[in-house]
């Protein structure tokens, strides 16, 4: 076994633990504002968690902080296990305590912004427990590293350099400032400022504030968990619909470029190919579905028809799955439809999930590639994204990529078909979690949850949550054999 | 602070490394992407693409908000047009390596400033002044020289002989000790020690005292000292002609090249040195130009490996002081605990002389020597600054760091635990690398 420095990781997660705790001194003020029994949990949980934590580096706290690349993938992944793990103690000690699976699944689903909820009844939650579901997609939607990143100038060094790459989307990792931490800074200003704005905008409409705060938390981190059983179509509101499409749109887009718009590269935006293909994708989507409803009839007005086609189309390509329209009540074709957008997802480093439309572009441009060379086999042609030439090795790791991204999602599938799903739901579910959207398919659709899946399935999907939030190799790799073998 | 590197070869990547562990802002331009993508995904600085002559590249590194503008690119005119755009695109100070020694004349200094490049370092020069102080300090390692020589900080690797060995460090210093170690390089580490630890067979000691004080720390480490007269060089490479034009005159220099056209070359340059052709591991060769009278051999080939060889293969002739150029950082340590004498590596040279720029940035007189894992710095404290304010022994410095001696009014002293650093006071600092940034917090 290679050398690993267990200590510095115990290092790492006692650190984090105690930043957790201070997470849920928020919710546990709510819970004392609301006054429904469920302060106590929070209180007991604060305690437990910052108890854990606390112990963890105090007896760490000498240690280097030098992270190795084994170090860095044990890190990322357990961190965000352990978050998990504490993260589900409310939803264990409140009132009318879930299950443990229920309790990890719930959890596993808003850190990872998923969105996906065993919750039968929503709006039978005390409201500090609602608050710390959608808070948790806030915490886990620019990522757990990136944010302590952000506000520890402890992992602003080398380490936490490596770590960042570790857990950060897309193919390549674009640096705004040459400190880790001050693009980290940069990149959560931007995710905070967004956040704020939504907020305002929200309290303007129908919402409360309480909901607007839950619910801009849940679409600028493309989560999706909502404060209320009918999600959005709750409020029924074409302004509600309006405002949160355009911010998960925005949630969408690279936010290293939407800080460079902001700060006035706006050109950078607009030029960006892949935000070119994202755009070009919600489109078309929006005009097939809204044609679609046309043709089946199911349509109503045409504002309202393309409002609810477009609210659906951005919510499910963002990964954020908020329910305005319901694509499983409209007919398998729509299914379809929804099922192909959740599987790319939008763009790399914003809060989304899925295989990134940065991936999308590399191999739809490679294949052309290919069938060019049927005919001229000596041409070279290089797959050119923005201008640049991408290397060979980026585009075979792209195909290892996609290879194993399908690969999971069969065989999460064959194992909740196993289960007892019909085989919609199964690959539905599993892709739906895999990409980090929420709404699957079938009874896991848009109006329906995740209660009915037996307590293996649950914790099959928090894992593939897991695995798809960290983009498969961070937590794959510790299931490999030269991971843990000196070679 | 903004700095950006132009050319991340080995002293960009090298100075680049060693300052992003501090609060330093890096970015790194160079034509390459393979070897920018491992330092971008490794290293705490941000990479730039591209070719730093560009006036597109330059503004993409946003090159107008940078403090100071380093262009260590291999060709020296790449480096000057580099700093010349820089300069005029608003960087505040630029730098750059040059190869001329020309270019370094007082006279000429007007005309770079006037083109926009405000410093510039020649390695080779560099190296050749470190072998000249060498070939002065025969039994030290290391010898740097501060405030006019009022304060020196040395390094002796002991043998067998020394008189310190196995004491515990509070053993030796006595109330009128008039020197201080201020670190120990035992393998592969560097040590600030403790009253506690002891000296082994085989370390380097760091030592600092007044100039009255040397032959003190010459007999404890039972060294001796050899005047030199007569010199061996192996390879003629830029250093070699640079330390036959700064030798003192009753130096007599022999020199070896291998290459044939090169020698003639190098005789047009060097008046009073004997040329040699021929291949300087040939031990057959090196005896018959008579090794076994010359007082120091150095090896200066392009190749570490053989440097290193050619010094042992020296040593065992019996010449005394030999000196080898090692530019793999990866040998040194390995090299130094050979029994070779002074390892020369331009990269640790340049990137110091460079160091010591920076520092003149911040404090008004700084001087820096660059060791492979540990600096030493001189500073003037100031006027409120943290360490002024109490006895040394009261002020908790971390354990990576130590004050090595201090001149006061032109008078170089010691420091002890009693000692109350007065502002203004010249201060030598030694530190691991681990320590860099804890010194500004110290000094402002």
């Amino acid at each position: 076994m290679p050398k690993i420095n267990f200590r510095v990781i115990l290092k790492f997660i006692g650190l984090l633990l105690c930043l957790e705790a201070a997470f849920m001194l928020i919710p546990y003020l709510v819970a004392l504002i609301y006054d429904e029994g469920d302060a106590m949990a929070f209180l007991l949980s604060i305690l437990i968690t910052a108890g854990t934590g606390g112990l963890l580096f105090y007896f760490t706290r000498n240690d280097r902080n030098e992270v190795g690349k084994r170090e860095s993938y044990l890190i990322v992944t357990s961190i965000w296990f352990f978050f998990t793990l504490f993260g589900m103690l409310p939803f264990c000690l409140m009132p009318n305590p879930l299950s443990i699976a229920d309790a990890f699944f719930e959890t596993v689903s808003g850190l990872t912004t998923t969105g996906a909820s065993i919750v039968p009844d929503v709006e039978a939650l005390p409201h500090g427990i609602l608050f710390w579901r959608s808070f948790t997609q806030f915490i886990g939607g620019m990522g757990i590293i990136l944010l302590t990143i952000a506000i520890l100038p402890i992992l602003n060094h080398q380490g936490g350099l490596i770590l960042f790459n570790s857990e950060v989307t897309g193919i390549s990792h674009e640096k705004l400032k040459p400190k880790i931490g001050e693009t980290s800074k940069k990149l959560w200003s931007v995710y905070v400022s967004l956040i704020t704005i939504l907020t305002l905008l929200l309290c303007l409409g129908p919402m409360t504030p309480f909901d607007a705060i839950c619910h801009a938390f849940g679409a600028m981190a493309t989560g999706g968990f909502s404060t209320k059983q009918a999600s959005l179509n709750h409020w029924d509101s074409a302004y509600v619909d309006y405002v949160i499409t355009i911010f998960t749109f925005i949630a969408g887009i690279n936010f290293a470029l939407v800080y460079r718009a902001i700060t006035g590269d706006v050109k950078r935006l607009f030029s960006n190919e892949e935000t070119r293909w994202y755009t070009f994708i919600v489109v078309g989507a929006t005009l097939v579905v809204t044609a679609g409803l046309y043709v089946t009839g199911q349509n109503s007005s045409l504002e309202e028809t393309l409002r609810v086609s477009l609210a659906q189309v951005v919510t499910v390509i963002t990964s954020t799955g908020y329910t305005i329209g319901d694509y499983v009540a409209w007919g398998p074709f729509f299914t379809t439809v929804f099922l192909l957008l959740m599987f790319f997802g939008a763009c790399a480093g914003s809060t989304c999930g899925g295989a990134k439309i940065d991936r999308l572009v590399v191999l739809a441009k490679n294949t052309r590639n290919e069938f060019y060379r049927v005919i001229h086999p000596n041409a070279i042609l290089p797959v050119r994204v923005n201008g640049k030439a991408i290397s060979h090795e980026v585009v075979s790791k792209i195909l290892a990529f996609i290879l194993v991204y399908v690969m999971v999602l069969i065989a999460g599938s064959t194992i909740l078909t196993a289960l007892g799903l019909s085989i919609e739901e199964a690959f539905g579910s599993t892709l739906s979690c895999l990409s980090n959207i929420g709404p699957g398919a079938g009874a896991t659709g848009p109006t329906g949850n995740y209660a009915f899946i037996p307590d293996v399935g649950k914790w099959l999907l928090s894992f593939i949550m897991l695995i798809g939030r960290l983009e498969l190799f961070t937590v794959l790799i510790l299931f490999t054999r030269y991971f843990w073998k000196n070679s | 602070m903004k700095i950006i590197i132009a050319g991340a070869g080995e002293v960009g990547t090298h100075l680049a490394k060693l300052l992003s562990r501090e609060e330093q802002d890096i970015i790194l331009i160079d034509n390459d992407e393979e070897k920018l993508k491992e330092l971008d995904a490794n290293y705490n600085l941000m990479t730039v693409v591209g070719n730093p002559t560009a006036f597109k590249t330059l503004a993409q590194a946003q090159v107008h908000q940078a403090d100071l503008f380093i262009a260590v690119m291999p060709f020296e005119t790449r480096n000057i047009i580099a700093c010349t755009i820089a300069s005029k695109l608003g960087a505040k100070k630029t730098l750059a390596r040059v190869d001329n020694y020309e270019y370094l004349l007082p006279k000429n200094k007007a005309f770079f400033d006037s083109i926009g490049v405000n410093e510039l370092i020649y390695p080779e020069k560099l190296a050749a002044e470190e072998v000249i102080t060498a070939l002065r300090h025969t039994w030290t390692r290391n010898w740097f020289e501060l405030c006019n020589g009022e304060l020196i900080v040395l390094s002796v690797k002991l043998h067998e002989n020394a008189q310190i060995l196995n004491k515990k460090l509070y053993e030796l210093t006595t109330a009128d000790s008039q020197f201080h170690i201020a670190a120990i390089k035992r393998l592969h580490e560097t040590i600030i020690p403790r009253g506690n630890d002891e000296i082994k067979v085989g370390d380097i000691a760091y030592f600092t005292t007044t100039p009255n004080h040397i032959r003190e720390i010459q007999q404890l480490s039972g060294e001796s000292e050899t005047e030199i007269h007569k010199i061996m060089i192996m390879g003629g490479s830029r250093i070699a002609i640079r330390i036959s034009n700064y030798a003192p005159g009753d130096m007599a220099i022999k020199l070896i090249e291998s290459d044939r056209q090169k020698s003639y070359r190098l005789a047009e340059y060097m008046h009073d040195v004997i040329i040699i052709q021929g291949d300087g591991r040939n031990v057959d060769l090196l005896k018959e130009e008579g090794i076994r009278d010359m007082d120091a051999f150095i090896a200066l080939t392009d190749s570490s490996e053989t440097n290193i060889l050619a010094c042992l293969t020296a040593k065992e002739l019996g010449v005394k002081k030999t000196i080898a150029e090692v530019e793999n950082l990866q040998f040194i340590s390995t090299a130094e605990r050979l029994n070779i004498g002074n390892i020369i590596n331009k990269k640790l040279l340049a990137a110091s002389r460079i160091f010591q720029l920076l520092l003149d940035e911040d404090s008004s007189n700084a001087k820096c020597l660059a060791l492979s894992d540990a600096e030493v710095v001189e500073l003037v404290a100031k006027e409120g600054s943290k360490i002024t304010k109490a006895p040394v022994k009261d002020l908790k410095l971390p354990a990576d760091l130590t004050i090595g001696g201090l001149v006061r009014d032109g008078h170089g002293m010691i420091v002890t635990g009693n000692t109350h650093i007065q502002p203004n006071d010249h201060v030598v600092i030694f530190c691991l690398d681990t320590a860099l940034h804890k010194i500004d917090k110290l000094f402002n």
